[in-house]
């Protein structure tokens, strides 16, 4: 700063301890109370220190409840969903920028629509699409009334069904139509040199040799950046995985989690099992944020602009 | 080679390239918005029992409905409160951690923490802290009996998830409010102190005014935010309950649909919802947008 501020800085100080002790206390209660027998917890409450029961609470969660297999469907689903994401944000902003399309401006605002409307709100209907992706086909098929003429000639109208819910592609494609993705690449685009392009052109570079071996490695940051964020909003989805599927071996581990607590009131529920569940659920992610905290926030940074 | 090579100008591989996305987008977001549209002009019957075309028959059902307009107005009550929350917050954290005290480097690793914790997670931590038997306050509670008991008192219910809602807000709001408070010239504060400012009123005069792009998109997305997400922390600690005092109108729409079978209910609410949200931030557009300043 440039003068001495020492009251300022001291507050300031203080701003960050209660800032820090109101994220890391939530977690620090979770993490002890993990560590406490059923008894323990039912006598004193919650553990303000850690106990020896934390392998117990750990092992009950891998033997008595599906929270395994729902990790392994989370890894999926934030895994897909990153990927995909990753490959088709990158491939509709190289079109988006790099070619001459009248469209251009058309079909970049349809896709940063879906940004106002997020998929919570959208739920209900969504979920009617997934149980048959193909009821918009037969829509239009029998609006336009070429149902008609087909069931003219071939006796019968066409009527397809197909059902994603309670599969892995279900569960991520509603993810993935999502616009940050490629509006983060359009913006990186737009910060690259223009003459970039041009000498490429000139070195007689075609539009898949410009993407491979050009654009592509000047992106990697960009893909890590955008790879972390949908890795992070793939696993902490809950509404969606809640609905999109149906059974416990498909769904995801949060929503597991949240199944752990029972529904009726009364008796008090084996909190430190639950809690023990809590971390589990979140020690990928945050082991994640850990390592790749630069790129967390470069992500951030970068949909915002 | 034509002499223009400022863009490439292959007909079909553009359209072949964003294909994919726009079909992914238009089957999972514009068919869906569309759809709660539709029917919220068609008694639709579940489990595919055909509909029938009733004009405006739901808009009606549904606005007069009270319980619709208790759950619209907390929603907005609860978005009015959650979000500045959950603006100010980050935004005096971000403050602190922009000076240079050696706190403020651990500061802005810990702070991005909850990024990499559900929404449902943290719902199911929060709601055992602040159990009123065995959680934080169960000690409170033993010396005043009933002083806190959210199971009972809708207000405390209420102030267990917006305490939620800014835990997992801090992140995005911190990294973006800081990101803009760094991005200030150090040559603004010296030429402020030059004229005699001191910090505190820098902060207000400098600062403040210098960040308000992204003291706007924060606020503007953290509207959208506070009106869908908080589904996750409704189910995970209280259940919309109790009496209903937390059933914001995001719950009441997946209760309506998914446990009492209403589709034309919950489309019509959820179309509702919809214009709600665009005309917000629209609003917020016209009204916020034009009086931020993005020039440096």
């Amino acid at each position: 700063m440039v003068e001495n501020a020492r009251s300022l800085n001291i507050i300031a100080s203080l701003i960050l301890v209660v800032g820090m002790i109101y994220i890391l206390g939530p977690l620090y209660l979770t993490l002890s109370t993990a560590s406490q027998s059923y008894e323990f917890m039912l006598r004193n409450g919650l553990a303000w220190y850690p106990g020896d029961q934390f392998l117990a609470n750990m092992a009950s969660i891998f033997t008595e409840t599906r929270i395994p297999i729902q990790m392994l469907n989370s890894m999926v689903v934030a895994f897909s969903n990153a990927a995909a994401t990753c490959v088709l944000s990158f491939l509709s902003a190289y079109a988006i920028v790099y070619f001459r399309i009248r469209w251009a401006g058309v079909v970049f605002a349809l896709i940063l629509a879906t940004i106002m409307l997020p998929l919570d709100i959208r739920v209900i209907t969504t979920y009617q699409v997934a149980s048959n992706i193909f009821s918009p086909l037969n829509a239009v098929l029998d609006a336009t009334g070429l149902n008609g003429l087909i069931a003219g000639i071939f006796g019968t109208p066409v009527q397809l069904e197909l059902s994603v819910l309670n599969t892995h592609f279900g569960l991520v494609a509603p993810l993935v139509a999502h616009g940050t993705g490629t509006f983060l690449f359009r913006q990186f685009f737009l910060t690259l040199p223009k003459d970039l392009f041009k000498a490429a052109r000139m070195d007689g570079a075609g539009p898949t040799r410009f993407l491979f071996d050009i654009l592509l490695p000047l992106s990697r940051t960009s893909f890590a950046a955008l790879f972390v964020l949908t890795f992070l909003s793939g696993w902490t989805q809950y509404l969606w995985p809640l609905v999109g599927a149906s059974t416990p071996d498909m769904q995801t581990a949060v929503v597991g989690l949240a199944r752990l607590v029972p529904d009726s009131d009364g008796q008090v529920p084996d909190f430190p099992m639950i809690m023990a569940g809590a971390v589990i659920v979140s020690i990928i992610p945050l082991a994640m944020i850990a390592l790749l905290q630069r790129y967390l926030v470069q992500g951030l940074v970068l949909s915002e602009k | 080679m034509s002499s223009d090579s400022t863009l490439f100008s292959n007909r079909w591989l553009p359209v072949l390239l964003v294909a994919p996305m726009m079909l992914l987008i238009a089957l999972f977001f514009y068919v869906p918005i569309f759809q709660a549209f539709y029917w919220s002009f068609f008694l639709e019957r579940p489990f595919g029992g055909g509909s029938e075309f009733v004009g405006l028959d739901n808009f009606a059902r549904v606005l007069a409905d009270p319980e619709f307009w208790k759950a619209g107005w907390r929603t907005i009550i609860f978005m009015v409160t959650a979000s500045s929350l959950a603006v100010l917050v980050p935004l005096i954290l971000a403050v602190a951690a922009d000076r240079k005290i050696r706190l403020s480097l651990p500061a802005r690793n810990v702070l991005v923490w909850p990024k990499g914790v559900a929404g449902a997670s943290i719902g199911v931590v929060f709601a055992f802290i602040f159990n009123p038997f065995v959680g934080i306050l169960a000690p409170l509670n033993s010396i005043f009996p009933g002083i806190w008991a959210p199971g009972i008192n809708g207000t405390d219910a209420f102030i267990t998830l917006i305490a939620a809602h800014v835990w997992g807000g801090i992140p995005f709001n911190f990294v973006i409010l800081l990101a803009g408070l760094q991005s200030i010239p150090r040559t603004m504060h010296q030429a402020a102190a030059m004229d005699g400012a001191g910090p505190w009123r820098r902060i207000f005069d400098v600062q403040l005014p210098l960040i308000m792009p992204q003291l706007f998109l924060t606020l503007v997305l953290e509207f959208t935010e506070s009106v869908t997400s908080a589904f996750a922390l409704i189910d995970t600690i209280t259940n919309g309950g109790p009496g209903g005092a937390t059933t914001l109108l995001v719950y009441k729409i997946y209760m309506d649909g998914f446990s009492g079978y209403d589709l034309s209910g919950a489309s019509t609410q959820t179309a509702i919802l919809m214009v709600f949200v665009i005309i917000l931030t629209a609003a917020q557009f016209i009204f916020l947008g034009r009086r931020v300043n993005y020039e440096r």
